[in-house]
């Protein structure tokens, strides 16, 4: 998928390029509002994400441009945090989705995935997890025909580990997920290692979890399919 | 310490007793002026219509000119007479004096006017006199009539002073009760105080100008820090998605991976600093919207059901007794969850397995009242002092925490109007208290 970031802070831009790049997706970069709304004039982009706080460009503006150049990129706005405002106007003006500064690229990639699964309906397969299977569509998670009960936020949890399969996800970066950015000045790694402790108390009454990995000193993974 | 109308009405009344009190000095000597001065006409009026009657009638009613040389008249108090002898002086006379007259044997004192007339040929002393009692009496009824008078004119004016000092300084009530209610220059109530006193209407312009000015000033130094705040979160974003990228390679050494999780730690505690204060900032400048309408008991089952795994994790049951009819209106509903969910989370923190926390709910006279209660280690009166204070808070026992949470749970309870109160027990427990304003 092809992707345009826009983004004025250039070392900021080349990290979640290099990031995106590794999830396989084909980047552009566009470091100036003019430089992007050319860009976007001349390229065809499944996403374009974008920093609205843009020297020269209201970023809100090339959302508009491209509606009326009949764009089919999505948009998901980078916002400075708090700015309430901004991330509304965006939602109102067509943005897909939005994100507030310093995020975890987890998160955006995850962002990504949710827009593109709404868009293209695609990858809503289940996902097994050991003699689990994970239902996106119905947020259902099956053990042998019996639904596991979990609580949402267990569940969400869960899903977030296994939409990014293979990867160590930190606990501030579970959080995050989890609580969004209200409760940032609460984080607490507690929360996160009860949640998970709770949940493998509950998975292990049906069946034996070792796809889901505490790494030490660093956070929870859920091992990659061929390592089952 | 007296009040303004105090003073004035005191002064009033000082200065109109001192008045007073110098007239009632002089009064005495104006009253015997006064007095004299009307007798001694009246003595004239009467000597004129002796005369008169004498040029009328002729002198034979009085005198006749053989049998006696003198006539006397007095009325049955013996308080006037009128006199009429024959004198052979050569001079005229016309005077008045004070002189004593011997009247059944008892003498008395009489004011008289002495006055010679020539009657065919023959000189006449005509004497008219009034008694010194009657004119002491007189002068005494003047005294009290005035005493009387004055007392009333200055109990009356002073009640009338008093009133309209109160209503004329009623404006000044007003401004220092709008300077009192408020806690922020930017509550100033802006409406001038209706009076037509113009030293008011300046003193209330100066005020609200002040507040203007150091509501700028207020506002600048918070935009300043939502800028600086915001300019620090760049260079985070920028260090956090390279901790994040390298973590994110494959075939990293472990003792790298752990090294690159802690830094990733540090920034994260960085991030959530400059988050925390561009929140109280941005609280502070009332950037926030104020119009969300909920249930209180709703808003906390969202905060318990979220906090009950690490509630239950650290085995601590939290008990709940919540009106269902409490509901809190102009608020905003995000930043009362962070509020109460920042009290409750550190009630758990706080207190020892095994323990409770009770939040209880209820609607008094005084509003809306919730309380948070915990069997925790309690607070030592100094902690208490410095509980709301930025980075003062530190609690060695949660590694994760700023210093800051109960900072911005302060800066979210003022914005909305709400009374932090805390009680606390070292080794019982704290309770804190939240009361939520009439308008809130």
């Amino acid at each position: 998928m092809n992707v345009l970031i826009v983004e004025d802070e250039k070392s900021l831009a080349r990290e979640i390029e290099k990031f995106l790049r590794s999830e396989n997706f084909l980047c552009d970069l566009a470091f100036t509002g003019t430089e992007a709304s050319e860009k976007i004039a001349i390229n065809l982009y499944d996403f374009v994400l974008l920093d609205l706080g843009l020297p020269d460009y209201d970023g809100l503006d090339l959302i508009t441009e491209a509606r009326k150049l009949n764009s089919e990129a999505s948009f998901i706005i980078i916002t400075a945090r708090g700015d309430v405002q901004d991330k509304v106007k965006g939602l109102d003006l067509g943005a897909d989705d939005y994100i507030a500064k310093p995020f975890a690229l987890i998160e955006l990639l995850s962002r990504i995935n949710a827009v593109a699964r709404r868009k293209f309906r695609v990858n809503t397969n289940n996902i097994s997890l050991g003699d689990f299977e994970m239902q996106l569509q119905s947020r259902k998670l099956m053990n042998n025909d019996h639904e596991v009960d979990l609580t949402k936020k267990e569940y969400d949890l869960l899903q977030y580990l296994a939409l990014n399969r293979g990867k160590v996800l930190t606990r501030h970066q579970l959080y995050e997920h989890i609580w969004g950015n209200i409760l940032d000045d609460q984080y607490d790694s507690n929360f996160i290692d009860v949640h998970i402790k709770n949940l493998r108390k509950k998975l292990n009454l049906h069946s034996p979890t070792p796809w889901l990995e505490t790494v030490r000193g660093v956070g929870y993974r859920i091992s990659s399919e061929e390592q089952d | 310490m007296l009040k303004l109308k105090t003073k004035l009405s005191l002064f009033n009344l000082l200065s109109k007793i001192i008045f007073t009190a110098l007239f009632l000095a002089l009064m005495p000597f104006l009253i015997q002026r006064i007095n004299l001065r009307q007798v001694d006409n009246d003595l004239i009026q009467k000597r004129e219509q002796v005369i008169e009657l004498i040029s009328e009638i002729g002198i034979e009613p009085f005198i006749s000119s053989d049998s006696s040389s003198s006539f006397g008249s007095y009325n049955i108090l013996k308080e006037e007479f009128i006199s009429l002898e024959k004198i052979n002086i050569t001079e005229d006379l016309n005077y008045i004096d004070v002189t004593p007259r011997l009247l059944d044997e008892e003498e008395t004192d009489y004011r008289v006017l002495n006055y010679s007339l020539i009657v065919d040929g023959q000189k006449y002393l005509l004497e008219v006199g009034r008694s010194l009692d009657s004119i002491l009496r007189t002068e005494k009824n003047i005294k009290r009539l005035m005493l009387i008078f004055l007392v009333s004119i200055i109990l009356i004016t002073f009640f009338a002073d008093l009133q309209y000092t109160r209503v004329v300084l009623l404006p000044l009530d007003k401004i220092r009760n709008k300077l009192k209610q408020i806690s922020d220059p930017s509550l100033f109530e802006k409406t001038p105080v209706k009076t037509s006193t113009s030293d008011f209407v300046l003193l209330d312009k100066a005020l609200i100008e002040l507040m203007d000015h150091i509501n700028i000033l207020f506002q600048k130094e918070k935009e300043i820090t939502v800028n600086i705040s915001h300019e620090l979160m760049t260079p985070v974003s920028v260090l956090r998605s390279k901790l994040e990228n390298i973590l994110l390679e494959k075939e990293l050494d472990p003792v790298v991976e752990k090294k690159t999780e802690e830094s990733l730690t540090t920034l994260h505690r960085l991030q959530s600093l400059v988050s925390s204060l561009l929140m109280i900032a941005r609280i502070e400048s009332h950037q926030y919207l104020r119009e969300d309408t909920f249930s209180l008991k709703d808003l906390l089952t969202e905060i318990i059901s979220e906090i009950s795994p690490v509630a239950d994790d650290a085995g601590i049951r939290v008990l709940t007794d919540i009106n269902d009819d409490l509901t809190v209106t102009r608020a905003n509903k995000s930043l009362i969850f962070s509020l109460f969910f920042n009290i409750v989370n550190n009630a758990i923190k706080n207190t020892p397995r095994e323990g409770e926390i009770r939040i209880k709910g209820k609607s008094t006279n005084k509003g809306l009242i919730l309380s948070i209660e915990d069997t925790g280690k309690g607070l030592s009166d100094l902690q208490k002092k410095m509980l709301f204070e930025r980075f003062r808070m530190k609690d060695p026992a949660s590694s994760d925490g700023t210093g800051i949470g109960l900072a911005i749970a302060k800066s979210i309870a003022d914005f909305h109007d709400i009374k932090i109160s805390v009680s606390s027990e070292p080794g019982k427990g704290t309770i804190f208290s939240f009361v939520f304003s009439e308008n809130s």
